[in-house]
């Protein structure tokens, strides 16, 4: 299957047997529950990407009279998933994932049961863009490398993508 | 019999609500200092006189007019302060007062004042003494939730965002926060640190929330059981769109 657009370009979507997930909880995910949440999800196997969504956490007073104050949010920590310090740009609202199977996807939501003192909603559908834009061709080329596809705004830059690298376990 | 103002109609406890507002039928809850409230405002230094654009009225020969004789002019015009404004975010999760009903409640009960309604803020601006009561009024009554309701001046987003763990209305520029079991407030409206700490109180619980709420939410109270309000809404649309407001004019066809 080729790109439906009329471009004339060569593009593959993305693998399609893999199940992604959208989780929205009820309140904004303090620092704590943020670094709880996704070390769990981490520790799931079967994890392809993840990405997170909210509200911009700005480290200065954009416009105004106090344009250039610090701002210092509480909720803009260092947090740490898989023994990787992550610096948290936006508050975590909103979660997309892409996993391997059914059975993950249903560990996750037992993860967000248990996580979460609040209520939550959990979809299953399609998240993440299946062909690449020509945003996306213009920021990575003609071949793009698919799981990147939907990774970053239309506004970010590729190199605002924080990538976490399972440790790989023991084959022994 | 005097006649009393009905500002509202309805039988539900929001519709109630919005009357004590409108009617100025307001509970005190906590107090807050000139000082502190001249802190948070930002618009001059705790303390400092107001600045003045004109010279006091009295002392300006004023050219003979019968409207000047028969309208009192408000302290800030009398003094010739300057315009300065206060500007509020109401959270969509049952903060206490909104926009709508926060301008009502400033053009019916204060004078020289000019209220703007936003979709999740609301301004008003006035000479700066008479800014200064509106704003103390309202942060010192129910009208305000120092967790659901906000003094913003700038960056004002917040009210149509999920609320944070504890409870508290989202703010990017972080300028008021939860300490303890009060909420604080150590940046003025446009987010310039000050070098104190305002305390603003105790938020409300979720329950009083959705008691004083003026807010209709399908999770609380919602707009459609409430039969008066619906009908009375109906009825203006209605006459507006029919008759542009022309009373009798349905009886003469």
């Amino acid at each position: 299957m080729t790109c439906p657009t009329e471009s004339g370009c060569n593009c593959e979507p993305a693998a399609s047997e893999t199940v992604q997930i959208e989780i929205v909880p009820q309140r904004i995910l303090s620092p704590d529950t943020s670094e709880i949440l996704l070390g769990r999800i981490y520790d799931c196997d079967g994890i392809i990407r993840v990405m997170v969504q909210g509200s911009r956490l700005p480290d200065k007073v954009g416009y105004g009279p106090g344009t250039g104050e610090k701002v210092d949010h509480p909720l803009k920590k260092s947090i740490e998933v898989e023994g990787q310090q992550v610096n948290m740009r936006v508050t975590l609202s909103r979660l997309l994932i892409e996993v391997d199977s059914d059975r993950t996807a249903d560990e996750i939501k037992k993860i967000c049961d248990e996580t979460f003192s609040f209520p939550f909603e959990f979809y299953k559908g399609v998240f993440f863009k299946k062909y690449s834009t020509v945003v996306d061709y213009a920021k990575m080329g003609p071949e793009p490398d698919e799981r990147l596809l939907g990774m970053t705004d239309p506004k970010g830059k590729l190199d605002q993508i924080v990538f976490i690298e399972k440790e790989e376990k023991d084959a022994e | 019999m005097a006649y009393k103002a009905q500002y509202y109609p309805g039988t539900t406890s929001v519709a109630a609500n919005r009357r004590k507002h409108m009617g100025h039928d307001l509970e005190k809850l906590r107090e807050i200092s000139d000082e502190d409230l001249t802190a948070i405002l930002g618009h001059r230094a705790p303390g400092q006189d107001y600045p003045s654009t004109h010279p006091p009225l009295a002392e300006m020969e004023e050219p003979p007019c019968p409207i000047r004789e028969l309208v009192e002019p408000t302290p800030g015009a009398k003094a010739g302060d300057r315009v300065r404004y206060v500007q509020f975010v109401d959270s969509m999760y049952n903060a206490p007062s909104v926009p709508y009903v926060r301008s009502y409640y400033a053009a019916i009960n204060f004078r020289g004042v000019d209220p703007g309604t936003l979709s999740g803020r609301q301004i008003v601006e006035a000479r700066e003494r008479d800014m200064e009561v509106v704003a103390k009024d309202q942060i010192e009554t129910e009208m305000t939730c120092p967790a659901r309701s906000s003094l913003r001046g700038a960056t004002v987003h917040g009210h149509s965002v999920r609320l944070q763990e504890d409870g508290v209305m989202f703010d990017m520029l972080d300028r008021a926060r939860l300490e303890g079991d009060v909420i604080i407030m150590d940046k003025d409206q446009v987010a310039i640190p000050l070098d104190r700490k305002v305390n603003l109180g105790k938020p409300m619980s979720e329950d009083e929330l959705a008691k004083r709420t003026t807010i209709y939410r399908v999770d609380n109270v919602s707009f459609r059981s409430d039969a008066e309000a619906v009908e009375w809404v109906q009825r203006v649309y209605l006459q507006r769109t029919q008759y542009g407001f022309r009373p009798g004019v349905e009886k003469a066809q």
